[in-house]
């Protein structure tokens, strides 16, 4: 860990709960539609009564593709320094939500399409004064 | 309702040219649509405009003014249309409804973009509530990654390999070598695409369309105006816009729900799916396609998504010669994309002058050989989507 301590990519979006991390979003009660991040009203064209309730997602989902990030991405992007080639993986969990995430793996290339990954936060490198900025991750298990 | 006829196209060539205004390279295009409609400045009654993104328009997207007061100011009303890269066809659209419907009888269709250098940033903002800034923000994934992400799912789902991938970009570049207008003109074969630097696994760099400048222009007339002009008009079949569905299962920001089936661009489908409709024809009717290659992938998925051939059957077409002019399915022979290079919202209005010079035959060895009806396609951030068929 950073001496100089860490900070979250950005606010609201996931949280170490007591159960494990999670991410942070909400579900309408009328028609179950979720999202990620939070959102303030339901986007489903076909649900007649927005009645958005907080919830959160996670620990586990299937991966259904991956990119590679094999240059490094401009700001406000953070990775890694020295940089090495990041997975990006996209992740269908069974709450009926799918997000895209970091994976968390030495060899991101070896990393199959199909398998399982956990939810983990995790620092994606420092910011330009020292600190881990943590966000969400997937790691294969 | 009035027929529309597209009397006149034109071109600045797509390229980089630091030395040049916006307003330079979008003269040449309008006076090269206006020699080619065989009229005077001063008969255009209106002017639809894509809104730049990163150049002229006075910041504020007001393109089409700038091209009004470099031409002569004559009053005439000017709509500026914002739809990302699908702006070019967006204002192509707003000007086909306004003859059709009988308000103008002339209307100039414009675009131009000078780019930064660089791949795109697709969000200009820097706001903790946009969706694409927290995707690049807390996850790290531009354009390039996107991309890769649907491609890397076609790969499971129908086997497609590294070197599909790069013959796309193989047959691209051996159509496009022969286009004036296009920027990479060079011939590559499946090694030099295979050895390019990887940008996002699976795609390379030769794979990928890099940033232009460029800037392209139509007039549109009414069907009264254009049997003074000519005995044999190109006629705008129909356009259709439309914004992307709900649960069309692809993230344009963080997640979304799955939908049914795969991921896909919803805005294409269903401006492409109006747009045959409304020109009364079937997908397999289109003798050609324009369809927006910002990567190699696009051009296998969408052909198959829009019911021009079966899912799954566009590796062995491609390999079969048919997505050449000369095959049964022509994809871009105007090289698109990957020879061009994107110069972001005038995208659309290159695809549409090279629909229209086909339709005319004078496209020489790129020709599509006896082409009658053919579609351009595009579709920008925001969901945005367009389609445009021209037929003779």
């Amino acid at each position: 860990m950073s001496e100089q301590g860490t900070i979250d990519a950005a606010e609201g979006l996931f949280s170490q709960t007591p159960e494990g991390p999670r991410l942070l979003g909400s579900r309408c009660a009328t028609c179950q539609t979720p999202y990620f991040p939070r959102s303030e009203a339901c986007h489903n064209p076909e649900c007649e009564n927005s009645d958005m309730r907080d919830d959160t997602f996670g620990p586990e989902g299937r991966l259904i593709s991956i990119a590679l990030q094999n240059y490094p991405p401009p700001p406000p992007t953070i990775a890694a320094d020295p940089y090495a080639t990041y997975g990006v993986g996209l992740v269908d969990l069974p709450e009926g939500l799918r997000v895209i995430g970091r994976l968390l793996a030495e060899d991101p290339e070896q990393v199959p399409v199909g398998g399982l990954v956990a939810l983990v936060i995790a620092p994606l490198g420092q910011d330009a004064e020292g600190r881990e900025v943590l966000s969400w991750q997937w790691k294969p298990v | 309702m009035n027929d529309v006829a597209a009397l006149g196209f034109g071109m600045h060539p797509w390229g980089k040219f630091p030395e040049k205004r916006l307003n330079d390279i979008c003269r040449v295009a309008v006076e090269s649509a206006l020699a080619d409609a065989g009229i005077a400045w001063k008969e255009i009654e209106a002017v639809c405009a894509a809104s730049s993104r990163f150049s002229g328009g006075k910041g504020w997207g007001l393109n089409g003014n700038d091209v009004v007061e470099d031409m002569g100011s004559t009053g005439v009303p000017v709509y500026n249309m914002s739809a990302g890269c699908a702006a070019g066809s967006n204002a192509f659209n707003v000007g086909y409804t306004m003859i059709k419907s009988g308000v103008h009888d002339v209307v100039l269709v414009v675009g131009g973009e000078k780019m930064p250098k660089g791949f795109i940033q697709t969000s200009g903002l820097e706001d903790a509530t946009d969706p694409e800034y927290l995707r690049q923000r807390c996850v790290g994934l531009p354009g390039p990654g996107f991309w890769a992400m649907l491609t890397r799912a076609r790969m499971e789902e129908y086997g497609t390999t590294e070197a599909d991938l790069a013959a796309v970009a193989v047959k691209a570049h051996q159509v496009g070598t022969h286009n004036e207008n296009a920027r990479f003109r060079q011939i590559f074969s499946l090694e030099d695409v295979l050895n390019s630097n990887m940008v996002s696994h699976p795609l390379r760099l030769y794979e990928i369309c890099p940033v232009s400048d460029g800037a392209a222009a139509v007039v549109l007339c009414s069907a009264e105006f254009a049997r003074k002009k000519t005995t044999q008009p190109i006629w705008a079949a129909s356009t259709a816009v439309a914004t992307a569905r709900f649960d069309d299962g692809l993230p344009r920001g963080l997640a979304c729900v799955p939908g049914e089936g795969r991921p896909h661009h919803s805005e294409a489908r269903i401006s492409v799916a109006k747009a045959l409709e409304t020109a009364g024809i079937g997908p397999k009717e289109l003798d050609f396609v324009e369809l927006q290659d910002n990567t190699v992938y696009y051009e296998l998925a969408f052909p198959e998504e829009w019911g021009l051939c079966e899912p799954g059957e566009s590796e062995r077409l491609l390999h079969a010669g048919e997505t050449l002019p000369t095959g049964k399915m022509p994809i871009n022979p105007s090289g698109g994309f990957l020879c061009f290079g994107e110069a972001t919202t005038a995208q659309g209005l290159f695809q549409i002058c090279e629909v229209g010079w086909q339709l005319r035959g004078e496209c020489g060895p790129r020709q599509v050989p006896n082409a009658r009806i053919g579609m351009a396609q595009s579709i920008g951030l925001g969901g945005n989507g367009a389609a445009a068929i021209l037929k003779r």
